[in-house]
């Protein structure tokens, strides 16, 4: 497969998941989009390119690990697992219903495949870097992948797993910071600014790397990279737009939580279907 | 009662090392804390499966978590407040929500941290941890059921927290294997039912002998599991006495008195009194000058008796 090949194709992909996105949506009326799709294009890539996983076995002792530290992000992961075949398209209406195996927030007992039950912030780097020392213990070559959101930065318990996976020097770990910019209360740099991101992790012994995380070109040329050193773990920085791809929400504080219009959902989802259209004569030609 | 006082500490650390040798998937986790929590000998032999986080609770229990989705089954140890309220979301998410396999073990439990003051006590910790749907809560009452408690734990799949204590403690009973949910008759008796945990048993079984000089009838129950409690216990023994009295070095409010409380709820013609700890932050001393204060000294506990039964 050619580069262009491979990148048109996750194109492809990331507009498929954000179709998913529009229709649970519009299944349950609303829900976190802001996030899910800044973080989307990503977590896409991750799925379709990078990740050793076999969604006919979700449990299987060797696969890499995904989770979101921003469970609430969890639209996008549902959106590209169920493409990915974790689970049939279908569920995907059943987004907010009672006893969705597909709730708000991530729960791994509900949804085979989904590795944490995240959704308080602050957690999913934790415990992403225990899951990494236990293949480095067993010797195992699997990978972690985890998603933080740039608003989650400031609860401490973050920086206590950055200085964990420094110590132990796990470079089978990595870290996207979904670099959005913006949380509910507005500019992250205004509510409480965590600048400089990158030196912070940097200082706890991270390698670091700088990314446009809309840019699927970008995020594969980073995704092969890794581990970007030998005995540190990772750090993206993934700079972002929030409700990226929902035309009437881009770089918008107010769509971090979306009530939708019905009549907004189609046009949404119309301007997504002429995208992938647009891509895949692309891709044939 | 042999008359021989063990450090639980020690002892807890030593098993866990023990079990360490055939179960590889032991890992220990320390804050700061594996030296005191006993580990010495588990940081000699198993360096590889020891992790030193320095002081950061919050961070362990997650790691913690991490590596037992993996299979591994970490055992976490420090002094008590720190490692039930300070992460106690990370307790409640990251062990409960997702039902893993960490075992964490609040040690100085109770006011044994005597003259360290509120900060360094532990008298809010079984109603927390019991508070967590899926959550064991263990108090083993002597060095024999620590051994046996430790063995039960790590066999046990799930998330477990266990609550020991520092100074010395008294050998009570014979070595048996530890059934969790399961409390014991200590001594049969028909005038009340005593029902004690943890590191007051000693003192409960002193206050027991003391009150049949004077002619009462206590029936004990050692309660090293305080949940899930032994409902069924429980029940048969209030039927038969009518009056149980609970004690444990804990507040008042929230641990195995309301648990006991609860359990007996249903059945009106049977009394009630917890004995424990008033709801507020405890005073300093030494740990005898506490347990005389608080009455959960032999004596103290004898005197509640009596009020009972008045």
């Amino acid at each position: 497969m050619t580069d262009k090949t491979r990148i048109l194709k996750l194109k492809i992909a990331a507009a498929k998941s954000r179709r998913n996105v529009l229709r649970m949506i519009k299944a349950s009326g609303h829900g976190h989009v802001g996030g899910a799709l800044s973080a989307i294009d990503l977590v896409t890539a991750l799925y379709f390119d990078k990740m050793k996983i076999d969604p006919s076995d979700p449990g299987k002792p060797d696969r890499d690990r995904f989770l979101l530290s921003a469970g609430h992000k969890c639209l996008a992961q549902y959106s590209v697992m169920a493409q990915r075949g974790y689970m049939d398209q279908s569920v995907l209406d059943t987004y907010g219903s009672f006893k969705a195996c597909i709730p708000g927030h991530p729960d791994m007992h509900k949804l085979p495949g989904v590795e944490a039950n995240t959704g308080a912030l602050g957690h999913g780097m934790s415990i992403a870097a225990g899951m990494a020392m236990s293949a480095k213990l067993d010797k195992e070559d699997f990978c972690v992948y985890a998603v933080t959101g740039d608003g989650e930065l400031p609860e401490g318990s973050n920086w206590e797993a950055a200085a964990a996976a420094g110590k132990f020097g796990l470079d089978n770990l990595t870290v996207f910071v979904d670099n959005n910019g913006l949380q509910i209360s507005g500019k992250v740099t205004d509510v409480m600014s965590m600048e400089d991101i990158k030196d912070k992790f940097r200082a706890f012994g991270w390698a670091v790397a700088e990314i446009d995380g809309n840019d699927m070109e970008q995020i594969v040329q980073v995704l092969d990279r890794l581990p970007l050193q030998k005995g540190k773990p990772n750090m993206i920085l993934c700079h972002t737009v929030k409700a990226k791809g929902l035309s009437i929400g881009e770089g918008k504080a107010g769509y971090h939580f979306w009530n939708a219009k019905p009549e907004e959902l189609a046009a949404a989802d119309r301007e997504l279907e002429e995208q992938i259209e647009k891509l895949t004569k692309e891709l044939e030609a | 009662m042999t008359g021989e006082f063990i450090d639980p500490r020690k002892e807890f650390g030593k098993t866990v090392t023990e079990l360490a040798k055939d179960n590889e998937d032991i890992v220990v986790f320390s804050a700061d804390s594996g030296k005191s929590s006993g580990f010495g000998d588990f940081i000699e032999k198993y360096p590889e499966r020891y992790y030193e986080c320095g002081i950061m609770e919050q961070g362990v229990v997650g790691l913690a978590a991490g590596m037992a989705t993996a299979g591994k089954i970490p055992v976490f140890c420090a002094i008590a407040p720190f490692v039930t309220c300070r992460p106690y979301e990370m307790v409640r998410n990251d062990m409960g929500y997702m039902r893993q396999n960490v075992k964490i073990v609040g040690r100085n439990c109770g006011f044994t941290y005597s003259d360290l003051g509120a900060t360094h006590q532990s008298l809010d910790d079984f109603g927390l941890m019991r508070l967590i749907p899926g959550m064991v809560v263990l108090a083993p009452q002597d060095p024999a059921e620590i051994r046996q408690g430790v063995k039960a734990m790590i066999d046990y799949q799930g998330p477990v927290y266990m609550r020991i204590g520092n100074p010395k403690i008294p050998v009570l009973f014979e070595e048996k294997p530890f059934e969790i949910g399961k409390g014991t008759v200590l001594r049969e008796g028909t005038d009340l039912t005593l029902i004690t945990t943890g590191s007051v048993t000693g003192a409960a079984i002193e206050a027991a002998e003391v009150m049949e000089r004077e002619g009462v009838s206590v029936e004990l129950i050692g309660m090293p599991t305080v949940c899930p409690v032994d409902e069924k216990l429980v029940k048969a023994s209030a039927a038969k006495t009518k009056k149980v009295l609970t004690v444990e070095e804990h507040y008042l409010d929230g641990g195995l008195g309301t648990i006991i409380t609860e359990v007996l709820s249903g059945m009106s013609d049977v009394f009630v009194r917890r004995h424990g700890v008033p709801k507020l932050y405890a005073t300093t001393g030494s740990y005898e000058q506490l347990l005389d204060y608080y009455k959960l000294d032999a004596k103290g506990i004898a005197g509640v008796i009596r009020e009972v039964l008045a």
